[in-house]
């Protein structure tokens, strides 16, 4: 008998021990919610950037909590793991108040919508953003989040390498077949220099900008792959791209193609702001350009863009827009200024960005970009519909496969 | 006090003390691994996108996955494959590395350090390197080749070289296994060398008839753990190929990954989850049952020769 209720002892103990655990992490997690000692709201941030632009997050945002009494922001450095761990706090109801975001359709469903916040600041603050910009924000007419950066893409090329060619820069207006011209020229088998480079495995986000240059789109407004990936216009540009490899004037990369731009032996490349610093950084003597046209076409670039969202679980909405604010507002646009294009029109007036020789191309792409809708945004399950792609894409630039274009994409729209 | 009555095999549970001190451990195993074992089991059940709630769906998951979908049994395909060829293989270096390190040559402890250092070097590091080592353009290892006059495989880009690449970087992560092999030889008594090298044995001798019979229980461990592991084998396709190229190398582990944090489809992925487990758990009953076979243990052993 005696033996039975020791041993009973001992299971409770078990059992009592383990609820004060689990009670004491969930106890942590609700005292969030409530204001914490000093009264202040708290706002937990969650952002993807590393190293020194964490740095500089952190003290921005030191800054904010220092000028304001009432909400205290606690910075949230996810890095690589970002989508990982936001999609984790998501589905535990746990996700941080604020949290950077660029794949809107992915996670509306987490999203608070901003249009009331919106339009409730008037429409001079809406305006100051550029408009291609909150229709990379939004999912479903609905605004879900205020843009804190972009990038549009841009050809990067070699000066040094044009210059030993004897050739002039690329400018602005120029076609595929200026660009092809130029790949032959500057490719020299003996040095190991080639033309161009483009990733082997294209970003389908991505590469969706050459076919809207070309007037075609992976799927039309209702989301059909038939008769839009596959149209005449459509391989037209997997063809001259293939055409490209075949003729020895470009190579496929693993990456985008920055790392054997850096190495010297790649003389244009495509690319956002990115590699800007690590281009200056490598030594490069680069410039860029606006992306070339197709002979009927207007050059296109997919827009990369960042935003802040509000997750629609948070208990302190107002509170996180305000911060929201704070954190797209001129001054925090212009201390980001050397890692961030600018969104403000009136900061990129008094900065004169567009007088700049390398920024001010990016901002040329972007106006030139508006109205165009990525496939990301209109069918339900992109990433299976980009995963299919890729393969596909895979297939068309794979050296050790090179297939037809229009044989794989026919194949890829059943 | 009260005498000693009750019989010993109680003691064990009467004892709060033991259980006290095991008790940081046991919640960490019902938290950390039981608590989510069974709640992934749970999940499996379920339509469970990230964002929005969960619906019950009962076995539709693992229906799905056997009847309508062509990627599971291909990376089912992939990953037997590369555990065919990575197992062995990484059996027979880690063991002919551990024989290398008991031998009495000046300065074997620098080898032996050399030779361990790749296993405390993170996985996401590893991948980098390798990345670099296998660029087929601008990599060390085609840059050597080019010495010699071999134009060499476009490693990370030819979906027939990708997987070899796969086993070649994972083979670096072998020192663990050297270890424990290289504890084992080192523990067979001198004597019996002796003994055998008197009879006339060579050293290929010594070791086909000394040292593989005397270390079955260990090779036995490391078949296990790292048949486990290959099946697992995650971090390096994530880093070094994504999966590609050409979805060459789409391991299970990657498959489950990307179900999971790419598609959203927690339940799907918990569902690929349970699966690999219990063919896991299958493959690990099977190799057991077989080393009654092939494993000697040295108490067995000395029963039958008592016996005679």
């Amino acid at each position: 008998m005696k033996g039975s209720t020791s041993r009973f002892k001992v299971i409770l103990l078990f059992v009592l021990t383990a609820v004060l655990v689990l009670a004491g992490c969930s106890s942590s997690a609700s005292k969030e919610e409530k204001k914490d000692k000093d009264g202040k709201e708290t706002i937990r941030f969650a952002t993807w950037d590393n190293e020194d632009t964490l740095n500089l997050q952190q003290k921005m945002v030191d800054d904010f909590n220092a000028q304001n009494d009432k909400i205290k922001v606690v910075l949230e450095g996810y890095g690589a793991d970002y989508d990982t761990k936001i999609a984790a706090g998501m589905g535990a109801k746990d996700a941080p108040d604020v949290m950077y975001m660029w794949n809107y359709p992915l996670y509306k469903d987490a999203l608070e919508p901003l249009d009331s916040y919106i339009e409730n600041e008037g429409e001079e603050y809406k305006n100051n953003f550029y408009d291609a910009l909150w229709n990379y924000n939004k999912t479903d007419d609905k605004m879900l989040g205020l843009p804190v950066g972009y990038t549009t893409h841009v050809v990067y090329y070699n000066k040094a390498l044009f210059d030993e060619k004897g050739l002039e820069y690329p400018q602005a207006g120029w076609t595929w077949n200026d660009l092809q011209e130029a790949a032959k020229k500057l490719t020299d088998k003996s040095k190991k220099i080639t033309g161009f480079a483009f990733s082997g495995q294209p970003d389908p986000y991505d590469f969706e900008m050459y076919l809207w240059s070309n007037g075609a789109s992976f799927v039309d407004k209702d989301g059909n792959l038939d008769g839009n990936v596959n149209s005449a216009k459509s391989i037209e540009v997997f063809n001259m791209f293939q055409g490209m490899l075949k003729d020895g004037i470009a190579i496929t990369t693993e990456g985008s193609g920055s790392t054997e731009m850096k190495s010297g032996n790649v003389a244009m490349f495509v690319n956002g702001a990115w590699s800007l610093g690590s281009l200056t950084e490598a030594g490069i003597d680069y410039g860029v350009v606006e992306l070339p046209k197709f002979e009927n076409g207007q050059n296109v670039s997919i827009v990369s863009s960042s935003g802040i969202s509000m997750s629609k679980d948070s208990k302190h909405k107002e509170a996180a827009f305000e911060f929201m604010q704070y954190w797209t507002g001129e001054e925090a646009n212009k201390a980001r200024i050397e890692f961030e294009l600018p969104v403000l029109k009136s900061l990129v007036e008094s900065e004169q960005l567009t007088q700049d020789p390398v920024k001010s191309v990016f901002y040329s792409m972007l106006e030139k970009s508006d109205g165009y809708t990525p496939t990301s945004y209109i069918v339900e399950d992109w990433t299976t519909v980009a995963d299919d792609l890729s393969l596909v894409f895979e297939q068309i630039f794979n050296p050790s496969t090179l297939m037809d274009p229009k044989k794989v994409l026919n194949e890829v729209v059943k | 006090m009260i005498k000693k009555t009750r019989p010993q095999k109680y003691n064990l549970v009467n004892k709060k003390v033991p259980y006290l001190f095991i008790l940081p451990w046991m919640i960490g195993f019902v938290v950390f691994t039981l608590g989510p074992l069974v709640f992934s089991l749970i999940m499996s059940l379920f339509d469970w996108p990230v964002t929005s709630s969960p619906t019950f769906v009962g076995f539709g998951n693992y229906i799905k996955m056997f009847t309508d979908d062509p990627q599971f049994y291909k990376s089912i395909s992939i990953t037997f494959k590369f555990a065919l060829v990575f197992v062995p293989l990484n059996l027979i270096i880690a063991l002919v590395l551990a024989l290398l390190i008991t031998q009495s040559v000046k300065g074997i402890k620098i080898f032996r350090t050399i030779f361990y250092l790749p296993t405390v070097v993170s996985g996401v590091a590893i991948s980098i390197i390798w990345g670099w080592i296998f660029n087929s353009e601008y990599g060390i290892l085609n840059y050597l080749f080019s010495f010699i006059g071999i134009e060499g495989p476009k490693w990370l880009i030819d979906p027939k070289w990708a997987i070899i690449t796969i086993v070649i970087a994972s083979a670096w992560g072998v020192g663990t296994m050297m270890l424990i092999f290289y504890t084992d030889i080192k523990s067979i008594p001198r004597d019996i060398y002796e003994a055998a090298a008197i009879d006339g044995a060579g050293p290929l001798r010594q070791f086909f008839y000394i040292t593989i019979p005397s270390i079955t229980p260990t090779i036995l461990f490391n078949v296990i753990t790292s048949v486990i592991g290959a099946l697992q084998q995650l971090t390096l396709v994530l880093l070094l190929t994504g999966g590609g190229p050409l979805k060459s190398t789409y391991f299970y582990g990657l498959f489950v990954y990307n179900n999971a944090f790419k598609h959203h489809k927690l339940g799907y992925a918990s569902a690929n989850a349970w699966f690999m487990f219990i063919v896991i758990l299958l493959l690990t009953l099977l190799i057991f049952k077989s080393s009654s076979a092939w494993v000697f243990y040295e108490n067995e052993v000395k029963k039958e020769g008592g016996k005679k």
